[in-house]
């Protein structure tokens, strides 16, 4: 007499599938989050022509209460120019962009310093702006 | 005799509940992100230990202050000081004299900064900074 084996169904469960993609996007955010500086507060200046940034490496910017960051963390802006060199390291001429974001009503005492620090570091300044309304 | 109706069980396919969160979450994500970097390229000259003081007392100077522009030397109206550049930098052929050293008080807005760096620009002229380093007065 012959045995019948028995079949055992094996899937994998499914139900988890939603729960694992929703934690490793929660891990990409986060790791995103890290050179993001979409959490600071500053509001830029209007001009008439504007231009698309390219192959930018670094974005810096200097918020309503002037302190300066540098891809989203603060920094001193006596550190600055160092640390751009370090970002900017040997890259190309045309891949050296670095975005300056500075508060409209920001003064010359504080961001002058860090077009000075961008210029030193060899960086090629993009200042981010606003379509100028008419 | 009553008949039975028979119930039906309706209940939304829990099944697809994730992935309809997950697409939801990437259009938000993606929507957030878009974050439009418009604006205006500036070549600013890299700054030296020792500037050639010959050179630079050819090019022109614009100090800038909170209401007034000062192309060397003599106040200019905002609407004035575009045209008069432009003929100063024309007189000028090689490249190096179209610098335009731009001194700024401390006060001047980076909005005010950004408008009169543009019609420097506009007008054919390089810009580059001159920064008042801070100085210690002793007085006796």
């Amino acid at each position: 007499m012959k045995i019948p084996k028995r079949s055992f169904e094996a899937s994998v469960p499914s139900m988890a599938m939603g729960d694992i993609a929703f934690l490793l996007l929660i891990f990409f955010v986060i790791l995103a989050r890290a050179q993001d500086d979409s959490h600071l507060r500053w509001e830029p200046a209007a001009e008439e022509e504007l231009e698309q940034a390219k192959n930018y490496k670094a974005s810096v910017v200097i918020d309503v209460d002037n302190k300066s960051y540098l891809n989203g963390r603060p920094i001193a802006q006596g550190q600055l120019a160092a640390a751009l060199a370090d970002l900017l390291g040997n890259a190309e001429q045309n891949k050296r962009t670095v975005l300056l974001k500075v508060h409209k009503d920001a003064t010359a005492i504080h961001f002058e310093p860090v077009i000075e620090a961008v210029s030193k570091a060899g960086g090629e300044i993009h200042h981010v702006l606003e379509k100028r309304r008419k | 005799m009553k008949l039975r109706r028979n119930k039906l069980l309706v209940e939304p396919p829990a099944g697809a509940s994730s992935d309809i969160a997950f697409i939801l979450i990437i259009f938000f994500l993606v929507c957030a992100s878009v974050q439009p970097e418009q604006g205006r390229p500036q070549v600013i000259p890299k700054s030296e230990e020792e500037p050639d003081k010959k050179n630079q007392s050819q090019n022109p100077e614009v100090e800038l202050t909170r209401t007034a522009v000062i192309l060397n030397g003599d106040p200019v109206s905002n609407k004035t000081f575009a045209p008069r550049l432009a003929s100063v930098l024309a007189r000028k052929e090689r490249k190096a004299d179209k610098i335009v050293v731009l001194k700024s008080h401390k006060d001047v807005s980076y909005e005010r900064w950004i408008n009169v760096t543009g019609l420097i620009e506009k007008a054919g002229g390089i810009v580059t900074l001159q920064i008042e380093e801070e100085q210690v007065h002793i007085v006796n």
